[in-house]
């Protein structure tokens, strides 16, 4: 390559970075359409190549997400979880720290919901008011053990400079290994052949409200919104959250302002895994009603990861984000069971999903990062 | 006339520059000779470097006509700009740092062997460059550029441009990041430079150097440009005339001595520095209310690290520090700020600013947790809205927009919001590390002026500068620091400039005269 050609090469780039950075909210969400539009073509495109019916394949896919109430009902709740593990991630993302843990906190978040419910229920009234009881403490139980869970490495990273990467990647396993291990012998049911605890009193469950359906209660939907509302509020309006973004941003800058920035990152890891611990609650509380195998627990933590980026680590981004993951997992979920559409396929074209619509925000950071675009003096 | 050369090399031709509706550059004529340096003279915002990167390739100009060698050019980019001879050393460094010197000063333009990049043959040649110059860059060829200091980074940016074969170069603020004795060693450089036939514009605002080393001193004032004048045949007072459209007083006004308490004081300061080397030494201080305490020396004498210790971002190895009588040697850094011991930070991109936040967010740092811009857990962001537009007006920050991100502000401007906000924070104590730093001199006063209203108004003020110049004026007592050790604290109105020289590098003035008495009730608590 000449020298003018590259030079015209590096404008262009230039001029698309410009474009990337330059996104408007409203752009931005559009391109989220349209990425995830085409990425359902070319999905498709496969499909019909592996000789399956295209039309068929949307038409399930719709259906499986919104179809009945019942299926409406399995994308919301599927949604919902991907909002918090999403808000999870994102708060730790924002803040700089990078907690690739939230399934493990998630995991310890469940066993101690359950566990807290299930020792306090001789306790309190087998009715309404007792079982409102056992959920409000069974969830501060999740949340507590999320965050203790999500501070640990948080203090390894503030007093120990351990990287936070590898030590919440560690514990997501010690996590699984351990809380199988509690599930498997001293905690398991009485009389259950499966690995799983005894099941929570039923009214202790969250109850359904409006929709009838599958383990889902409008109130998940809403306490999780709530929730992302909670955390956006918490990093733009009040003091604490602007000393974590800042110590994200410039560290050098946040401890010139009298940030104690090793307070900080155990502080950012302990919200971080409390919202984990949410999640945790949610789906014993909504869903799982016992503490079920650790090891064959959906990965929401890991694909939140792919939530938080598509929603640029933005709390509220989370949501829509959620809600787009959450509808492919319900049509997923679905053309597994209707059609004979293989498993892997499905999981093929969601990932096909996650790097269209993911890409444009990773070429977004990698622009920042190179310093391609913006101003140039 | 100290004109060397006799060809013009560069001439550029009533160019005109617009962002928007501002015109950064209105119709300016500069031309360049060959083997000079030709210094490109103005206050931050004039348009240098708006001029320089019309003809870098960086800008697009709206009027006007580039002339290179004889020839009529169009630059599309940087790239036509290098292939005609011109680099440009920027004021932040275009480096990559985790790659190697060599790495570097061959990107983008490596030989090739068989398909490889041909590594020997590079270090030959960057060696041979190397020698010819008396660079010492060529020792570093295979450490990480993170590695290096400023001035030898500064060296490599250089090279790299002399290893693309320019024969024009650009200096952009070349001086703001260097010690006085890299200064020097930069000089003898473009004096190098330009026996070899080199031509060389540099770009600055400092008076001083520009009398220096320019055979030609171009002003700029508001993007047009107001004269050139020979080097050799202009006096300080005539460029600063010209930069600033009026007289700048360099003088030191006379002031009544103050009485106030000793309201910041330590005591037998021992701190260590980064690699645990102790770099402060029994060091005794104290400012009074409203009293400027100047700290002079030469960069790397202790004058971070005492800063450092005296704001809460260092722990101190022993000894005290006092303010308004408590202990306040093991409290936080947000403590003392609550207390009202504000600080303007030495780098102001590192600490003083968020790069990545607007000057409204920008206005916040350091103030999370004082009223009114804070309520409970709560910000009150129309409260830092207003201040931030108040530090905008007052100290006149370009743009005079608070919602302007602070990287997109000139390093004056982002330097003047800085200073603004520490300022306006109501202070009992500040501590100000080079508060004028890269500064225009009409923002200079301003600075100067706003620290002399605090102390009138019964502030105590630290105050570390390595102009000398500017410590004299505003100084009530300089403390010299030599090697981590107060040398002496002397009265500047009874100390030349001879004798400063004398303490910063160590000397005494043992038994010079009776101006050690002066000095003596100075440094006694009067």
């Amino acid at each position: 390559m000449s020298d003018a050609d590259s030079g015209r090469a590096r404008d262009a780039l230039d001029g698309a970075a410009d474009r990337l950075l330059g996104a408007t909210p409203v752009e931005r969400v559009a391109l989220a359409l349209a990425s995830t539009v085409t990425a359902l073509l070319i999905g498709l495109v496969v499909v019909t190549a592996a000789g399956y019916d295209p039309l068929m394949f949307v038409n399930d896919m719709l259906y499986g997400a919104f179809g009945t109430e019942r299926r409406l009902t399995i994308t919301l709740r599927e949604t919902s979880y991907f909002i918090l593990a999403g808000v999870a991630v994102a708060v730790a993302f924002r803040t700089g720290v990078f907690n690739i843990g939230v399934q493990g906190q998630f995991i310890v978040g469940m066993l101690a919901t359950t566990m807290t419910i299930l020792w306090l229920t001789p306790f309190l009234p087998a009715n309404r008011l007792g079982g409102v009881g056992l959920l409000l403490v069974g969830t501060l139980g999740g949340v507590a053990a999320g965050g203790a869970y999500g501070a640990l490495p948080g203090v390894l990273k503030a007093y120990a400079d351990a990287n936070e990467i590898i030590t919440t990647i560690m514990l997501n396993f010690i996590a699984i290994g351990v809380v199988f291990f509690l599930v498997d012998g001293p905690f398991r049911g009485e009389g259950e052949s499966a690995t799983r605890t005894a099941s929570i009193p039923e009214y202790a469950e969250l109850p359904p409200v409006l929709l009838d359906g599958s383990d889902f209660s409008i109130l998940g939907l809403v306490a999780t919104v709530g929730i992302a509302v909670l955390i956006y509020v918490l990093l733009t309006r009040t003091r604490a959250g602007y000393d974590m973004v800042t110590s994200g941003h410039q560290e050098s800058a946040a401890i010139y302002s009298g940030v104690d920035a090793k307070r900080t990152i155990v502080r950012t890891m302990t919200i971080s895994g409390m919202v984990a611990g949410v999640l945790g609650a949610l789906f014993i509380v909504m869903h799982a009603n016992a503490m079920p195998n650790a090891n064959g627990i959906n990965t929401y933590g890991f694909d939140a990861i792919a939530v938080s980026l598509l929603a640029a680590n933005h709390p509220l981004g989370v949501i829509p984000a959620g809600a787009l993951f959450g509808g492919l997992d319900a049509g997923g979920q679905y053309i597994n069971v209707a059609s004979d559409v293989p498993p892997q396929l499905i999981d093929g074209i969601v990932g096909l999903v996650v790097l269209f619509v993911a890409a444009p925000e990773l070429f977004r950071m990698a622009a920042k990062r190179t310093g391609l675009g913006g101003d140039r003096r | 006339m100290s004109r060397k050369g006799s060809r013009t090399v560069v001439s550029l031709d009533g160019i005109t520059k617009r962002f928007g509706d501002i015109v950064a550059n209105d119709e300016v004529d500069f031309t360049l000779e060959a083997g000079t340096v030709h210094a490109l003279l103005g206050e931050n915002g004039s348009g240098k470097t708006t001029l320089m990167s019309v003809l870098y390739g960086l800008y697009d100009q709206d009027d006007g006509r580039i002339v290179v060698e004889g020839e009529g050019r169009e630059f599309t980019s940087p790239r036509d700009a290098i292939d005609a001879g011109i680099g440009m050393i920027h004021q932040h460094f275009q480096l990559v740092e985790p790659m190697t010197v060599l790495q570097n000063v061959v990107l983008g333009q490596e030989p090739v062997d068989r398909g490889l990049v041909d590594e020997e043959g590079a270090r030959a040649e960057i060696e041979a460059l190397c020698d010819r110059y008396e660079f010492d860059v060529d020792q570093y060829l295979d450490t990480p550029v993170r590695d290096l200091d400023i001035g030898v980074k500064q060296r490599v940016e250089i090279v790299k441009s002399l290893y693309r074969g320019a024969e024009i170069l650009v200096f952009d603020e070349p001086t703001a990041v260097l010690t006085p004795q890299e200064v020097e060693g930069l000089f003898d450089l473009m004096d190098e430079l330009t026996k070899q036939g080199r031509s060389i514009v540099f770009i600055t605002h400092k008076l001083d150097e520009a009398m220096e080393i320019a055979d030609e001193i171009t002003v700029l004032r508001d993007g047009e440009a107001v004269d050139t004048v020979d080097g050799d045949g202009t006096s300080k007072e005539e460029l600063a005339r010209m930069m600033v459209g009026r007289e700048v007083l360099f003088d030191r006004q006379a002031r009544d001595r103050t009485t106030g308490e000793r309201i910041f004081e330590v005591e037998g300061l021992h701190v260590r520095g980064d690699r645990g080397l102790e770099q402060v030494t029994d060091v005794d201080a104290w400012a009074r209310e409203g009293e400027i305490l100047g700290i002079a020396g030469v960069q790397g004498n202790g004058q971070s690290e005492l800063v450092q210790a005296l704001t809460g971002l260092r722990p101190v190895e022993s000894g005290r520090i006092r303010f308004a009588g408590d202990d306040i040697t093991e409290t936080s850094r947000r403590d003392r700020i609550e207390r009202g011991i504000v600080y303007v930070p030495e780098d102001r991109q590192r600490e003083g600013l968020v790069l990545e936040y607007d000057l409204v967010r920008n206005a916040l740092l350091g103030n999370q947790t004082v009223a009114p811009f804070v309520d409970g857990w709560f910000v009150d962001w129309a409260a830092v809205r207003d201040h931030a537009r108040d530090i905008v007006e007052e100290y006149d920050v370009e743009p005079p927009e608070p919602t302007a991100r602070s990287a997109s502000l000139s390093g004056g401007n982002q330097q003047k919001f800085v200073v603004g906000r520490e300022i306006n924070h109501a202070p009992q104590v500040l501590v100000a590390s080079h508060p004028t730093r890269g500064v225009d001199i009409g923002s200079v006063e301003f600075i100067h002026n706003r620290l002399l209203e605090l102390r009138s108004n019964g502030v105590a003020i630290v105050f570390v500068s390595s102009k000398l110049e500017e410590i004299q004026k505003l100084s009530d007592r300089i403390a010299v620091l030599y090697e981590g050790r107060v040398v002496d604290t002397v009265d500047p109105d009874d100390v030349t400039d001879q004798e400063l020289g004398l303490l910063m590098t160590g000397n005494t003035l043992d038994g010079s005269d009776e101006s050690l008495e002066r000095r003596s009730d100075v440094r006694g608590d009067t």
